[in-house]
């Protein structure tokens, strides 16, 4: 059986990525949806939709980076 | 490599009658970039050949016909015979082909007619009442409708004889409802149509049947045997259409490739400039190309042209035809799909090519993977010879990631050798591992940047806007050392490096250089994903290989079910491997990289005469 204080990091690690996740994906959904609309009128804006779309990425990176920073504590304490 | 075609600026002019052959010898050459001319004091813009009319007229036939037959663009071999006059020839097609169409529409039309007149006679069909008694009476009134059920029928019997003697009543029911047709006294109209309605009775009306004689069931049988025959005819007016198209497909794309190329060059002039006798052409030529197509030009006019031409200078808009080795070739399609970069930029092609294989490949970094993938791509190549570029790029991606899963020791999740590093044990190790490569990416993008810096602004503005960012590095790198006491430097060094860059950054770049100031970090940390893409990948595939591994144990029937998570679980996995590795390799070179250096925004060279 596992500790419950093993249990909280764990959930404590989930809500790291979970959260970052979401919050990018509400940041890229209108983005998204934005760069779509431009691309439809003007094609070679292709790159730079994309590039816009992918940038809140980034934060889902942090709570990963986060996420696998609590679980290390897990090992470690 | 690095840099663009170089290219001369050309002015050609001469009188307007020599306009024929030098729009010919131009569209011939495929060499020169057209910069159109826009109306000023000077010199209105061109007219279009005589010609251009009826050539567009022609082609708008040959396209509506192309579009009738339902003819597919596509690559065929097929020479036009010389002298074939396309003109009379699609003339006489087209009459051909709308007089079929008009007699399918014909047909069409009559079987639409004839299904909804069988829908009526459908409803009436187990009546025995002569259709001749649905036209209206002075003493008769009709009712036809449907009521829910068959023992409503018998009280509305009752209800009615109350109200009147004369009256008939058919019926016919289905499994749902009851059909009732009622003929009454005219003068009880009211009173009927009262007790009806308080039965629940919805009327149905038969507009198409007021010409026909006789019962319903034999107008129903006649109207089967006409529709067949007309579904007969449809078939074979359908077929007719099918053959004309199939013989004239490879007349009528190459026809239409022919035309459009004819009015290409008749409309041609409408980019030049041109006075009521003469006519100038503006336009870049590359400069390999400069020797042959000012000869073949003098030669086509017999030396009645006068060409000028220069280098380009520094503020000109120069059309941009990226130069690159033949492997680094495919890559260009990242760049088209982004922006050309300008004239005297670097063109970061090279880099990318040598980049964007090693991201992908670490990121899906699995040996049998990498080999789906290749075999994938290879097949694609194969099957669609347009997208070679991107199948070229994706075939070398898929040799790079298999080298990295002989690093990292997968196949297919399962670690058949002893990795060098582990993706699913060593995250940390992969983890710094991806930041050191987003250090040296950024910095080699910096240095690019510095290049451009300095050949459009000097050195000292490359130092500001480019060095400070360098510096910033060192500063920040120094300051984090010595706080965790790896190195002895006290931390007012790298306060002194970190406060360096700001003010270099500010002279540089302004206000806007310092709200950047933190970017630095978050792209750096951005190559996380290097490491994170992976892991995610080689997680679902453990998970994938122990589920179906539980089910191989049970044996016999969870066999299959074992097989089936197996396979799908795979599949599903290489896609999303796949889509996230490009993407976000992509999204590495596009965001963290470029931004670093790449202004673009030029033009791309498209000689004139060049297809697609």
């Amino acid at each position: 059986m596992a500790e419950i204080s093993t249990g909280l990091i764990a959930i404590g690690s989930g809500l790291a990525i979970g959260l970052s996740a979401i919050a990018a994906a509400m940041a890229e959904s209108t983005i998204g949806a934005a760069a779509v609309g431009a691309m439809a009128e003007k094609e070679e804006l292709f790159g730079k939709g994309l590039i816009l779309t992918v940038i809140p990425e980034t934060i889902v990176i942090f709570g990963l980076v986060v996420a696998i920073l609590i679980l290390n504590l897990a090992k470690g304490g | 490599m690095f840099a663009p075609y170089q290219m001369n600026n050309i002015i050609i002019t001469g009188h307007s009658n020599l306009l024929d052959a030098v729009i010919n010898e131009l569209h011939m050459l495929k060499i020169l970039h057209i910069v159109e001319h826009s109306k000023n004091e000077l010199a209105d813009i061109g007219k279009p050949l005589e010609s251009a009319n009826k050539l567009s007229e022609i082609l708008v036939r040959v396209r509506a016909l192309a579009t009738a037959l339902n003819i597919k663009k596509e690559e065929i071999k097929f020479e036009l015979k010389s002298g074939i006059d396309i003109e009379s020839a699609a003339k006489k097609l087209n009459e051909e082909v709308s007089k079929n169409l008009e007699e399918l529409r014909k047909i069409e039309e009559t079987i639409a007619k004839n299904e909804a007149l069988s829908r009526e006679l459908e409803i009436l069909k187990d009546i025995n009442v002569p259709l001749e008694a649905f036209s209206s009476y002075k003493t008769i009134v009709h009712f036809a409708g449907y009521v829910k059920t068959k023992e409503i029928t018998s009280a509305l019997i009752q209800e009615i004889s109350k109200a009147t003697k004369k009256f008939m009543l058919f019926d016919s029911s289905t499994k749902k409802r009851c059909f009732l047709l009622l003929f009454a006294d005219a003068k009880k109209k009211d009173v009927i149509s009262n007790i009806l309605e308080n039965a629940g009775f919805s009327q149905v009306s038969f507009p198409n049947i007021s010409n026909l004689n006789g019962n319903a069931s034999s107008n129903l049988r006649k109207l089967e045997d006409e529709t067949i025959k007309l579904q007969q005819r449809r078939a074979e007016a359908k077929k007719r259409l099918e053959r004309i198209g199939r013989e004239n497909k490879d007349f009528l794309i190459s026809s239409e490739e022919f035309l459009t190329e004819q009015l290409e060059k008749a409309e041609a002039p409408l980019k030049f400039a041109a006075t009521p006798s003469s006519f100038l052409v503006k336009g870049w030529v590359p400069n390999d190309e400069l020797k042959n197509s000012i000869e073949s030009l003098t030669k086509a006019t017999h030396n009645k042209i006068f060409i000028h031409f220069e280098p380009a200078k520094k503020h000109d808009k120069v059309p941009v035809k990226l130069k690159n080795p033949i492997y680094a070739k495919p890559f260009e399609f990242f760049i088209d799909l982004y922006s050309m970069p300008a004239y005297r930029e670097i063109d970061p092609t090279f880099f990318i090519f040598l980049t964007f294989p090693i991201f992908f490949g670490i990121m899906l970094g699995d040996v049998g993977y990498g080999a789906l993938s290749l075999l994938f791509f290879w097949l694609l190549k194969k099957k669609m010879p347009k997208a070679r570029n991107f199948s070229n790029i994706l075939i070398l991606a898929s040799f790079v990631t298999i080298l990295f899963g002989l690093l990292f020791g997968e196949f297919f999740g399962y670690e058949f050798i002893r990795p060098i590093v582990s993706r699913e044990h060593e995250m940390f190790k992969l983890l710094f591992i991806s930041i050191a490569i987003g250090i040296v990416h950024v910095n080699i993008g910096l240095i690019v940047g510095f290049i451009n810096e300095f050949r459009s602004h000097g050195f000292m503005h490359a130092l500001y806007a480019k060095g400070s960012w360098i510096v910033l590095q060192i500063g920040i790198a120094l300051l984090a050392l010595s706080y965790f006491g790896t190195v002895s430097t006290p931390p007012l060094v790298g306060a002194a490096f970190l406060g360096l860059s700001i003010l270099m950054l500010f002279k540089g770049e302004g206000v806007k250089g310092l709200i950047e100031l933190p970017s630095i970090l978050t792209n750096i940390m951005s190559y996380a994903r290097l490491m994170a893409i992976g892991l995610s990948s080689v997680i679902l595939a453990v998970i994938i290989n122990e589920q179906s591994a539980e089910f191989f144990h049970k044996g016999g029937f969870f066999v299959l079910i074992g097989v089936f998570i197996l396979v799908f679980g795979h599949a599903i996995n290489i896609m999303l491997g796949l889509l996230g590795s490009f993407l976000h390799s992509l999204r590495l070179h596009y965001v963290e990289f470029f931004s670093k250096f790449f202004h673009g925004g030029a033009q791309k060279y498209k000689p004139f005469g060049l297809k697609n």
